[in-house]
């Protein structure tokens, strides 16, 4: 029978991640890119985020090493109150499986599983024992209960979408990293995944960090961070769409 | 519960389905040949042990002549006089003595041909059913008296006789006729085991096989309830000095243990092969899995962002490995029933007739079979199992940092590391040669896979240059096809991922390496065979026998007699021990054997053999340490020794050997029944060819296995054989070349299948449909061509080698054949069209929009 991983040691905390001084660097002296350059942020439990900027802003780099994805060049991440640094990645694998849910612009499932497996995927790998009710009540919000054995291919994009928010809330992770999760979609599909993504940190009191270009997007969170040239240029509390786009082309000068 | 990874596995299998079944089949034609080696030889021994202990009846002792060395069943033996018998029958406890007589005798068909059969063919003594042998009367009655004979069935049916009729058979005093009145058979088969039997009555066996009161052996039949340990005290108490008594399961088990000897020699043959076949399948599963690994990098990379581990990536890969190796397995054990049934097959309908061998899969079959394609699939597959549990999770998003930088340097240290360590064996095994013929071959073929393997991992480096290069020149008579763009796009294609392309030709390469190795080996014996006889071959004709058991003495003691014949000699070998190790004496006759054979005498005369001289050659001479005058001392099989004095001195033993007797110093020493291997004869002067073949073609008409050739003819004929020993080879050989095209038609379409979206855009932007068929054969044909180069720049200097690393009686110069080298190339386009098949008609039938979609 499955044995569930001791997880690394975590409590209560007022912080769902958060970093510290970050510095992330490409190349070498002359042709060095700063791709992040200093950034410390911090996302509070039961907030939904997001992180803007121009192409190029760091944005996405941002994200992927408060994830755990890609390594610093220096400065802390943690994720909860596990810090990432000296991880090895046997711990990092363990971390995302359990307190990190994904949502990426594309390519967000495997396409050999169906639309169950590949929502309870994560929680399998770790031989972790879902929590049926809460599984329930996820593939309930996300409107799934008809779509559950059908492989990828058999699904349209927003549904695909959806499949992927739910495995990204399935196992109830500390907080949720969504990269352009609309990106892909026409902009009525796009706007169903963002109220659902703004329903998982309302109702269920998920934790969401989300990396978009689009102020529309932006307008669901109830942050949103600006980024540009790897710095924290600004940051917004309850945003709407036509203010983040006015603070994004005075970025754009 | 199904675990992910299982579930994951089992998914990624049934999603490429084809890509596992191309696969697959690669893996199956190794097992197939493992399998079908041990199931053919396991099969055919135990028929022909089933065969010699039926034939074995209720022998239970034999007597027979003592031998001073070597092998107790293929030694030559003195034989035993009948006149024994009547004392041995005699004695307490004994019930009957028969005579084991066992000469040639060829049976003669209705149409006048001596009738052909995969064994020998011999004539016997046999008492009849109620005899100690196990050999039964199936129709008819027992041959009785000098006119009556009876055959084995088979033999009868596929000669055309039937009981009545008239038989014509040449046994060892020449020709005879006899009156069918029987047919016989063992309990299990109406044949003789491949062999052909004519039955005489024990005096008509004396006198018509030459036995002439000889026996080769004495069956002794006992009492019921008598111990044989008894009798053979007693029998022992009577015999001569030079007999043994042994019971009837030894002599059995003797000669189904040399039988067996010979089985497993064919089995290893086949074991070869399967090294070959599944040593290039490794590559094949090699390339295929890690196109597979980067084809499915975002997959995998999504699996370790959602937290999949390392090992369960690694596990998930090799799972699939598992699966296609486990699929190979069942499929090439029953490949490997067919390929014993398939060769049972070619055997009996050449009238093997073999004892209804029955073909099961034993035990051990089985698990060879499961941990060779278990694990050379999974060995193959775990490298680029490795390197997927390498991909970072961030390739899910950013799939541009998928694989770390290409290694170029640490692969150029491996490889050529591992090539040096191959070079270092390969020379240990062929010029140092340790541990006899098993070491020798084991260092080689260890020493070649390095050599391969290093090969494979440095051609990465060259094969973008040479598949530019190749490019360039082909094809040479028309405009290079850089000068299109299907070619240019073709040949940019080929240098796009030197990796793949490296390991793609790197199946061919070993196959076609294997290829050039063999034919500069046999080139070169061919050559040194024919330069050898060319200048050594004085004799007009030869005669040697299409039988197995050489030709009868009163040939050439008929031709001897022929007047336009000047010098005949017949050349007949026996085994005898020389300072302890066993060596090959000939004997010929000293008057005529130096008009018919050149040995290039340095010192003494031919004719000194007539007194009882030894001539030898000049290798052993040194080994000696004797000259002209001295003595050697010589143990001849059946014990008696002798001191014979060197009476001759010799450079060229190509025909004659390294020993040479004169027919009488043999005779005295030996009195077992004497065959000839060839009979060499010139013409008288005076006398036309025509005249002289006529004269030697009369004689040879009462000898049915004798084939009268000219020196051309002589020479042809030895080319002939060592060409369809080639064949063979090149045969099996085609089997590696076959997996990989397997291996180039697979790699083509895995890239056919990446490179959609691209396909897509140039139909988009205008290719014709042909014109993108043209560039994958293009492709293709780029690919195989750098293959074949490798396997001709690396086979034809190990070929060289093994050619020098063998001894100077067997090759004394070398010989590259440019002709099988052009051969391999032309052959190694069209492998490139063939496999360039699939895939190109995959690509030109893509629907342009929806490739242009594809991510």
């Amino acid at each position: 029978m499955p044995t569930t991983e001791k997880s690394p040691k975590s409590g209560p905390s007022t912080t769902a991640a958060g970093a510290v001084d970050v510095y992330k660097i490409y190349g070498k002296e002359d042709s060095e890119v700063r791709a992040l350059d200093g950034v410390s942020v911090e996302f509070a439990p039961g907030q939904f985020t997001a992180i803007m900027g121009p192409s190029g802003s760091g944005k996405s780099t941002l994200m992927h090493c408060l994830a755990g994805l890609d390594s610093l060049t220096s400065g802390s991440v943690t994720i909860g109150d596990v810090s990432l640094a000296g991880l090895d990645d046997k711990e990092l694998t363990r971390l995302r499986r359990e307190k990190i849910g994904f949502i990426f612009q594309a390519y967000n499932l495997i396409p050999t599983l169906t639309a169950l497996e590949n929502i309870t995927l994560p929680m399998d790998l770790g031989n972790i024992e879902y929590d049926q009710a809460w599984l329930d009540t996820v593939i309930d919000a996300m409107g799934l209960r008809n779509r559950l054995d059908h492989r990828p291919s058999e699904l349209s994009g927003g549904q695909q979408q959806r499949v992927a928010v739910a495995r990204a809330l399935a196992s109830r992770p500390d907080i949720i990293f969504a990269d352009e999760p609309t990106g892909n979609l026409d902009s009525r599909t796009g706007a169903e995944i963002l109220r659902f993504m703004r329903t998982a940190v309302t109702d269920l009191g998920q934790t969401i960090v989300m990396v978009t270009h689009d102020p529309v997007a932006a307008a669901y969170a109830d942050r949103v961070v600006f980024l540009a040239d790897g710095k924290i240029v600004d940051q917004m509390d309850a945003p709407t769409a036509e203010r983040v786009l006015d603070r994004m082309k005075r970025l754009g000068n | 519960m199904v675990t992910p990874v299982l579930r994951l596995t089992l998914r990624g299998v049934l999603a490429r389905k084809f890509r596992i079944l191309l696969t697959v089949l690669a893996v199956v034609s190794g097992v197939a040949f493992v399998s079908g080696a041990f199931v053919l030889t396991d099969g055919v021994k135990s028929s022909i042990n089933g065969l010699f202990d039926e034939l074995r009846g209720e022998i239970d002792l034999e007597i027979r002549a003592t031998i001073a060395f070597g092998d107790a069943a293929r030694a030559t033996r003195d034989p035993v006089p009948t006149s024994l018998m009547s004392e041995l029958a005699n004695i307490p406890g004994v019930r009957t003595v028969e005579a084991n007589i066992l000469r040639e005798a060829t049976i003669i068909d209705t149409d006048g041909d001596p009738l052909r059969s995969s064994g020998p063919s011999f004539g016997i003594a046999w008492v009849g059913p109620d005899g100690l042998d196990g050999r039964i009367l199936l129709e008819g009655e027992v041959a009785q008296g000098p006119d009556q004979v009876t055959i084995d069935k088979s033999s009868a049916r596929r000669a055309g006789y039937e009981i009545g009729d008239r038989v014509t058979i040449v046994g060892p005093t020449g020709k005879g006729e006899f009156s069918l009145v029987g047919l016989t058979g063992t309990k299990s088969t109406s044949g003789g085991g491949g062999a052909s039997v004519s039955a005489f009555d024990p005096e008509t066996a004396d006198t018509f096989l030459g036995a002439n009161g000889f026996a080769d052996s004495l069956y002794i039949g006992l009492d019921d309830g008598v111990d044989a340990d008894d009798v053979i005290d007693e029998v022992t108490a009577i015999l001569p000095a030079t007999f043994e008594v042994i019971p009837g399961e030894q002599s059995a088990e003797e000669t189904a243990g040399a039988i067996n000897d010979i089985i497993d020699i064919f089995g290893n043959v086949l074991l070869g092969f399967a090294a070959v076949s599944l040593f290039v399948s490794a590559f094949l599963i090699f390339n295929t899995f890690a196109i597979i690994v980067s084809q499915r990098m975002r997959e995998l990379a999504l699996l370790r962002a959602v937290g999949a581990s390392t090992r369960q990536i690694r596990s998930m890969i090799i799972g699939e490995a598992l699966v296609i190796g486990i699929l190979a397995t069942a499929l090439g054990l029953l490949a490997g029933l067919g390929v014993a049934s398939a060769i049972t097959a070619v055997f009996n309908a050449s009238g093997a007739a073999f004892p209804s061998a029955n073909l099961t899969i034993s035990l051990r079959t089985f698990l060879v079979s499961l941990f060779i394609g278990l694990g050379v699939t999974i060995a193959a597959a775990a490298v680029p199992a490795v390197r997927a549990g390498r991909i970072p999770p961030v390739a899910a998003m950013r799939p541009e940092l998928g694989f770390s930088a290409l290694q170029r340097n640490k692969r150029l240290i491996v490889g050529t590391s591992t090539l040096a360590a191959g070079l270092a064996l390969l020379a240990i095994g062929l010029f140092v040669q340790p541990g006899g013929a098993a070491g020798t071959l084991s260092s080689s073929a260890i020493g070649a896979i390095l050599l391969f393997l290093g090969i494979a991992s440095l051609s990465t480096t060259v094969a973008a240059p040479i598949s530019k290069a190749i490019s360039n020149i082909l094809p040479v008579p028309f405009r290079p096809m850089t000068r299109t763009v299907p070619g240019r796009l073709a040949s940019r294609n080929a240098q796009r991922t030197p990796r793949r392309t490296a390991s793609t030709a790197s199946a061919l390469m070993v196959g076609l390496a294997l290829v050039s190795t063999v034919s500069v080996v046999a080139e070169s014996v061919k050559k040194s065979f024919t330069d050898q006889l060319s200048t050594s071959v004085t004799a007009d004709f030869f005669v040697s026998s299409s039988g197995f058991q050489g030709l009868p003495p009163a040939f050439a003691e008929a031709l001897a007699e022929v007047p336009e014949l000047t010098a005949v000699s017949p050349f007949r070998a026996t085994n005898a021990q020389v300072n302890g190790s066993t060596k090959q004496i000939g004997a010929v006759r000293g008057e005529a054997f130096g008009k018919l054979v050149d040995i290039d005498l340095r010192e003494g005369t031919i004719e000194s053999i007539i007194d009882g001289a030894i001539l030898l050659h000049s290798d052993p001479a040194r080994d000696l340490a004797v000259g002209l005058g001295d003595t050697v001392e010589v143990t001849w099989q059946n014990g008696t020794q002798s001191s014979l004095t060197v009476g001759g001195i010799y450079e060229d033993s190509s025909i004659a050997g390294n020993w040479l007797v004169s027919l009488e110093t043999l005779s005295a020493v030996s009195k077992a029944p004497p065959t000839d291997f060839f009979i060499g004869a010139k013409i008288a002067e005076g006398v036309s060819v025509e005249d002289a073949r006529a004269a030697v073609e009369a004689v040879a008409v009462d000898y049915p296995s004798a084939e009268v050739q000219n020196q051309a003819e002589f020479q042809q004929a030895q080319e002939d054989q060592i060409n369809q020993l080639l064949s063979i080879v090149y045969g099996l050989l085609i089997f590696a070349i076959f997996i990989a095209v397997l291996g180039i038609a697979n790699t083509m379409a895995l890239s056919v299948f990446e490179r959609t979206r691209e396909f897509g855009l140039l139909r988009a932007v205008g290719m014709s449909r042909k014109a993108l068929k043209r560039s994958i054969r293009w492709e293709a044909i780029i690919v195989s061509v750098f293959g074949a180069t490798l396997g001709i720049v690396v086979g034809v200097p190990l070929g060289l080698s093994v050619a020098w690393a063998l001894p100077d009686s067997f090759i004394t110069s070398t010989q590259i054949p440019i002709g099988t080298i052009v051969n391999i190339l032309i052959a190694s386009i069209i492998v490139g069209v063939l496999a360039a098949i699939f895939p190109a008609r995959r690509a030109s039938k893509l629907d342009v929009l929806e490739s242009i979609a594809t991510t």
